[in-house]
């Protein structure tokens, strides 16, 4: 238990200094925030038009000290402001039409190149040097290094603009309003084949080649030797035997990599006009949307460490050790 | 089985949606546009907004009292005023209101009206999208018909900034409490389309005003606007020919549009706003503080820019080559004085060899045997051109302009910061040299007076050379200092005689006005065959009213 209480603590201070940093960054950045932010919008903008827009948005202004306290203060009220780029609404609720998306797509793409890659990875194991290792491995080291914006473009092009097989952009179709219906899941379905695959595809190499090189490891260990000496069957060695314990360090890489994730399904999200948060992040910063920027910040940084949070929970579960000290 | 039975449903389902398709009455025509590029729209009707307004607010929702049509020298189109009229000391203007009109929901739409929104914004500035309070006085309705403003001075440009400030019903606004928060949900207007007939994050559908006074004219039922977030996705859905009228960079646009439907499919993209170098004539380095002040080095600079080359490889053929000496361009000929282009406009025209024999002439020489000029007063010249990272055009013209001016011996490399940090140098003076633009307006003296005249320095980014000449500022504000066409001409000539004397800019192209379409649908689009006015659908441009009522749908 003590464990847990020592981790916890090490991510509210975690999440402390990140989000200090998230206050201090937009503001080390070349220019005045505020003016470049209306600068753009119009340049006949009257001194007196400006600064009433500055206090319509809210902005904070005074001595840095003070904006920290009340940037601090919207940070564990929960209350971001109002997000410029698409006001009236606040960042929450930009950020809550978009989470949904994201958290389909990249959760989607991730749970199935884990399963993907991993089995594949026992299979190339099992038999390494054989054909399907010779093949698989290689190709999937060359898909992982290559971007996932190509792999994307690749996929819009041939599946949606050429052969015109599928919808390339939306979550669903534009005249469908979201419902309880099999035309409306049908929809969502199919719109997100293209991403998810296209996502899949870039992550499935790292699962298979991690899950690839543990079993190796674990086919040299004892017990797997006397698996196989009890006569039991390929299967249930190459299963219960090896990929049991060769799967633990895949567990733990799927927390570590949310950020990974999460950059990934950025660019996939801007290539299918996906709205999800990545998209979002993605206008923010192009528009300058500073409240925008930071809300979103503080939900990654937070996604983050809670991911960690729960690995490290269920590393507690999993080695006797930790529960001891 | 059972999941393979599930999944082929839910694929039948979904595939049997039509792509475009939404709750439409039999008979309906309908125009897909996209006017602007966004990952989820936003509702917000509030035409006095400026950074969420849906785009197809101004104009279609909100009428202008007269549009000005910049294509034809300014030629008044007007709308929900018949009229305007200047008093004799032309400090007062006078609108007259068309008769009959009316607002969406069935209330008649008078001179009271004007009055009520121009006082709406006195009372709250951040409403003031065109800065008109500041040269107004006062705005007043003497009946239904009649709505005066009077001036502070006289200003023949206000005028322009006034019909760009969008009327709204003062039976509806009076009890708004706070009209720059709010976001006009159920929006009462002038326009023709301003019935929302659905709104959705990913399209909104807006169509036929039932009152409009000028629905005998109007043929499109409905606008639909799909949201689409970037130029490939634009390239997408107009390449499937779901579009019929958009504005975006094509690459290649023959091959990757065209050529999909020739019979139907086309573009046309006439001069905006014109591109320049600006040389930062307050440079505090002193050698490019001397060389910049030099007309002769800012001629040579000039001579050195292979602006055909700008236009062809970096432009992909779009833009249109600026080689006026006054930096006039195409889009304004209409006012060019030719006499000035006679004399110096070989300095806008790429010649290596000239600009090497002025520069020398001019006493900049390699003294110390570095391979770069120096000033005539032995000074370095050695100067960074930023350019915003990722304009791939623009960052293009830069890497051929740096060419040309090492070809001459000027050394000159290229910087991409952000394109906020950019605009920051501009305004704030802190840099060396910048690809620039300024916007445009409806004659020429908009933009030549917010780049070249004095009072603009620091206030905005057009004005980043930061040259000052009291002549050419008193030849500015003559211009719009009288309302009469011909004294209007006469003060254009002078400034645009001052500007090609010193070229205190170094034009290079006009950017084009992105405008496609596709008339399987719809037919009456401008083109260059038919060149009626500016034809964009995104706002910031009235005539695309004037484009939407000459729209007729196609017999099917």
């Amino acid at each position: 238990m003590s464990f847990i209480l020592r981790r916890l603590g090490f991510y509210i201070a975690a999440f402390l200094v990140a989000a200090t940093a998230n206050f201090i960054l937009p503001r080390l950045m070349p220019g005045n925030p505020v003016d470049i932010m209306f600068s753009q919008q119009n340049s006949t903008l009257t001194p007196e038009a400006r600064q009433a827009l500055i206090e319509t948005f809210g902005f904070a202004s005074g001595p840095l000290h003070l904006q920290f306290l009340d940037y601090m203060k919207s940070v564990f009220t929960g209350d971001l402001g109002y997000s410029i780029r698409f006001y009236p609404q606040t960042v929450n609720q930009v950020l809550a039409y978009a989470a949904p998306w994201t958290i389909l797509l990249a959760g989607t793409a991730t749970m199935l190149a884990f399963a993907i890659g991993s089995t594949m990875g026992s299979f190339a194991a099992w038999r390494r040097g054989g054909k399907f290792d010779a093949i698989v491995t290689p190709a999937s080291l060359a898909v992982q290094a290559t971007p996932a914006v190509v792999v994307a473009i690749s996929v819009l092009f041939i599946f949606g603009v050429a052969l015109r097989w599928l919808p390339t952009s939306y979550a669903f179709a534009p005249s469908l309003d979201p419902a309880w219906s099999w035309q409306f899941f049908g929809s969502v379905f199919v719109h997100g084949l293209m991403p998810i695959c296209s996502l899949m595809v870039v992550f499935v190499g790292g699962y298979l080649v991690t899950m690839r090189n543990n079993m190796v490891g674990q086919l040299g260990e004892d017990h797997v030797t006397m698996g196989v000496a009890k006569g039991l069957s390929d299967r249930r060695v190459q299963f219960n035997y090896a990929a049991r314990n060769a799967l633990l360090p895949s567990v733990t890489s799927l927390g570590l990599t949310l950020g990974a994730i999460l950059g990934g399904s950025l660019v996939t999200e801007v290539v299918f006009n996906y709205p999800g948060l990545g998209q979002t992040l993605y206008i923010g910063i192009v528009t300058r949307d500073y409240p925008l920027i930071q809300g979103q910040l503080l939900i990654m940084t937070f996604a983050t460490l809670i991911a960690n949070f729960l690995v490290d929970i269920l590393y507690v579960f999993l080695d006797p050790r930790l529960r001891k000290v | 089985m059972k999941l393979q039975r599930l999944t082929a449903m839910m694929l039948a389902g979904a595939l049997a949606l039509p792509g475009v398709a939404f709750a439409q009455n039999e008979g309906e025509s309908v125009l897909t546009a996209v006017p602007q590029q966004l990952t989820a729209w936003v509702e917000n009707y509030n035409p006095m907004n400026a950074t969420t307004v849906l785009p197809t607010v101004l104009d279609f929702m909100f009428e202008p009292l007269v549009v000005f049509n910049a294509i034809k020298g300014g030629e008044a189109n007007y709308r929900l005023a018949t009229e305007y009229s200047y008093s004799e000391d032309q400090l007062s203007l006078t609108f007259t209101m068309r008769d009959g009109a009316k607002w969406s929901d069935g209330e008649p739409l008078t001179a009271k009206d004007v009055a009520f929104t121009f006082n709406l914004i006195k009372e709250f500035p951040a409403l003031d999208l065109r800065a008109v309070w500041p040269k107004l006085e006062s705005v007043e309705a003497s009946d239904d018909k009649t709505v005066t403003f009077k001036f502070k001075q006289v200003d023949a440009g206000l005028i322009y900034q006034i019909v760009q400030t969008y009327v709204v019903p003062e039976h509806v606004w009076a009890d708004v409490a706070d009209p720059v928060t709010f976001t006009n949900p159920n929006p009462v207007g002038s326009g023709p389309l301003t019935e929302i007939r659905r709104f959705s994050p990913q399209e909104y559908i807006q169509c036929r005003n039932p009152n409009y006074w000028d629905n005998a004219e109007l043929e499109v039922d409905c606008m639909r606007l799909p949201q689409v977030s970037n130029n490939d996705q634009v390239l997408t859905m107009a390449s499937n020919g779901e579009l019929d009228w958009f504005g975006s960079f094509l690459p290649d646009i023959e091959k990757t549009y065209v050529s999909g439907d020739p019979d139907h499919r086309g573009y046309w993209f006439p001069a905006g706003s014109p591109v320049f170098v600006s040389l930062n004539m307050e440079s505090e380095d002193p050698g490019l503080k001397e060389a910049f002040n030099d007309v002769n080095f800012r001629r040579a600079f000039s001579m050195a820019m292979d602006r055909q080359a700008m236009v062809d490889i970096a432009g992909y053929g779009y833009p249109t080559a600026n080689e006026y000496a006054s930096g006039l361009g195409k889009a304004y000929d209409v006012w060019n004085n030719a006499e000035a282009e006679a004399e110096y406009g070989k300095f806008a025209r790429f010649d290596i060899e000239a600009s090497k024999a002025l520069l020398a002439e001019s006493g900049y020489a390699d003294k110390d045997g570095d391979g770069f000029l120096e000033t005539p007063t032995g000074q370095p010249i050695a100067l960074e051109i930023i350019v915003p990272n990722g304009w791939t055009d623009w960052v293009n013209t830069v890497q051929l302009a740096v060419e040309g001016l090492a070809e001459v011996g000027i050394n000159a490399s290229m910087a991409t910061p952000e394109s906020p940090a950019w605009t920051d140098a501009l305004i704030t003076g802190k840099y060396e040299a910048a690809l620039n633009a300024a916007a445009t307006g409806v004659s020429p003296h908009f933009f030549l007076d917010g780049s070249l005249h004095s009072r603009n320095i620091g206030q905005n980014r057009f004005a980043a050379a930061r040259y000052v000449n009291p002549e050419l500022d008193a030849a500015l504000d003559a211009f719009n200092a009288t309302t009469d066409a011909d004294a209007q001409r006469e003060a254009m000539t002078k400034v645009l005689a001052l500007i090609a004397a010193d070229m205190p800019l170094i034009n290079v192209f006009n950017n084009p006005l992105w405008y496609e379409y596709n008339t399987t649908r719809f037919t009456g689009f401008f083109n260059a065959d038919n060149p009626v006015a500016r034809p964009v659908v995104y706002a910031g441009v009235p005539e695309r009213l004037l484009h939407l009522l000459a729209l007729s749908p196609v017999k099917q």
